[in-house]
């Protein structure tokens, strides 16, 4: 499963209202429920499903999906 | 654009305020006041009255410190998400780090002040309280609110019209000093005396009437504190408990799951459960509260029998 497909189904659960498409443009003004509070819970499942842990000041840095995908694919090659 | 309807002066006021020193927080406050009807309306806009009033010139810094205070629960919210409970577990911690730090308590109940708009679910709760608990209190009643903090409660406690004295106790000195300014901002601090006082170690005393919202999840012994409450009040008497569910703070012990784990400790101090509200927070329904884990306002009104 590529890593924008793990990031889906998470999403898929976290903002249930939200049927739209999710791709790389997508930001959190596009998803109602993706407030700073609901960001937070994202990361704490995207640390979990990808067995990664973010620095404080990345929990923040994602402006959309596609710097969230390159962030974590960032922290896999990391961690190698 | 205003984002309430322009009969709504001060809410609007207040909002723009927010949305000066806070911009990022414009699409949460869309959202809270999206849904909302004329009734709650009408209440946002006494509560941004009361505000304005208990604010005076210092409106500014109410608002950047709701702006902290969010900082702070993000901060919070990523320990409690990443661990599933409360950074803090002793209560002499939260005494050391929060209740005894004089600046941190000010601006903590500065942003607490504005979170009673902003935050849908503690807005409901104190609607519930002014229509549901106060008026079913025996007229000429005697109230207590124990940690009474920005002093909304207090002071809607103090101006109903079928009480006779009420009273404020606090643990915290800076705490009940924002009590003070507020209940003297809104006129209702004639006769409201404020003692220093922590639960465990309280007074004796009787009253018809008690207030304990948002302390609960403060103690290490909830269930305990809510049993001296109990023998606070007079046979007949009524108490007023709200305690939010999956909601970490700096100063957060115990961790509620369900709106109904606050609902049975209640009962289970010897109290006789009267009515209940659970309110979900902006922009989600009870159902997803509780699916999606959410932070939920659980308010009791409670009977001690005769
Ligand atoms: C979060 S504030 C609640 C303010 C307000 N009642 C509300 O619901 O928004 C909690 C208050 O409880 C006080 N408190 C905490 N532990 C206490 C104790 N053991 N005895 C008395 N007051 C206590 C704190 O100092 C603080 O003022």
């Amino acid at each position: 499963m590529s890593t924008i497909d793990k990031v889906t189904d998470i999403m898929r659960d976290l903002f249930e209202d939200y049927s739209g498409p999710i791709t790389p443009a997508i930001a959190a003004k596009d998803v109602p429920d993706w407030d700073s509070l609901a960001h937070v819970k994202l990361m704490v499942q995207v640390e979990r499903a990808f067995g990664i842990r973010f620095e404080a000041r990345e929990v923040s840095q994602p402006q959309n999906v596609g710097e969230l995908v390159a962030l974590i694919d960032q922290k896999l090659a990391a961690k190698g | 654009m205003s984002l309430a309807p322009a009969q709504f002066a001060q809410l609007n006021r207040l909002i723009d305020l927010q949305l000066e020193v806070f911009p990022e927080h414009r699409g949460f406050l869309t959202k809270r006041f999206a849904d909302s009807d004329a009734a709650h309306l009408d209440f946002c806009e006494q509560l941004s009255g009361n505000v304005f009033k208990i604010a005076g010139s210092d409106i500014r810094r109410i608002v950047e410190d709701y702006r902290w205070l969010s900082d702070m629960v993000l901060e919070e919210e990523l320990f409690f998400r990443r661990e599933g409970r409360y950074r803090l577990s002793k209560f002499s911690d939260a005494l050391e780090q929060v209740y005894a730090n004089t600046p941190f308590m000010a601006k903590y109940m500065n942003g607490l002040l504005a979170s009673q708009l902003w935050w849908r679910n503690h807005t409901e709760v104190l609607r519930y309280f002014r229509d549901g608990f106060l008026p079913g209190n025996r007229q000429g009643f005697t109230h207590l609110e124990v940690g009474p903090g920005h002093g909304l409660f207090l002071g809607l406690a103090a101006a109903a019209p079928n009480g006779a004295s009420a009273e404020g106790w606090d643990i915290s000195a800076a705490s009940l000093e924002n009590t003070r300014a507020a209940l003297s901002a809104m006129g209702a601090s004639a006769g409201i005396a404020l003692k220093e006082v922590n639960i465990f170690t309280a007074p004796e005393g009787q009253f018809d009437s008690i207030t304990f919202s948002e302390v609960l999840e403060h103690l290490e012994e909830p269930l305990a504190a809510l049993k001296i409450l109990r023998g606070l009040l007079k046979p007949g008497g009524r108490i007023f408990v709200n305690a939010p569910v999956n909601s970490p703070a700096p100063d957060h012990l115990y961790l509620f799951r369900t709106p109904e784990e606050v609902r049975d400790m209640v009962a289970a101090a010897g109290f006789e459960i009267v009515d209940t509200l659970y309110a979900p927070p902006s922009g989600a329904g009870l159902d997803k509260a509780r699916r999606q884990e959410l932070s939920i306002s659980a308010a009791v009104i409670a009977k001690k029998s005769s």
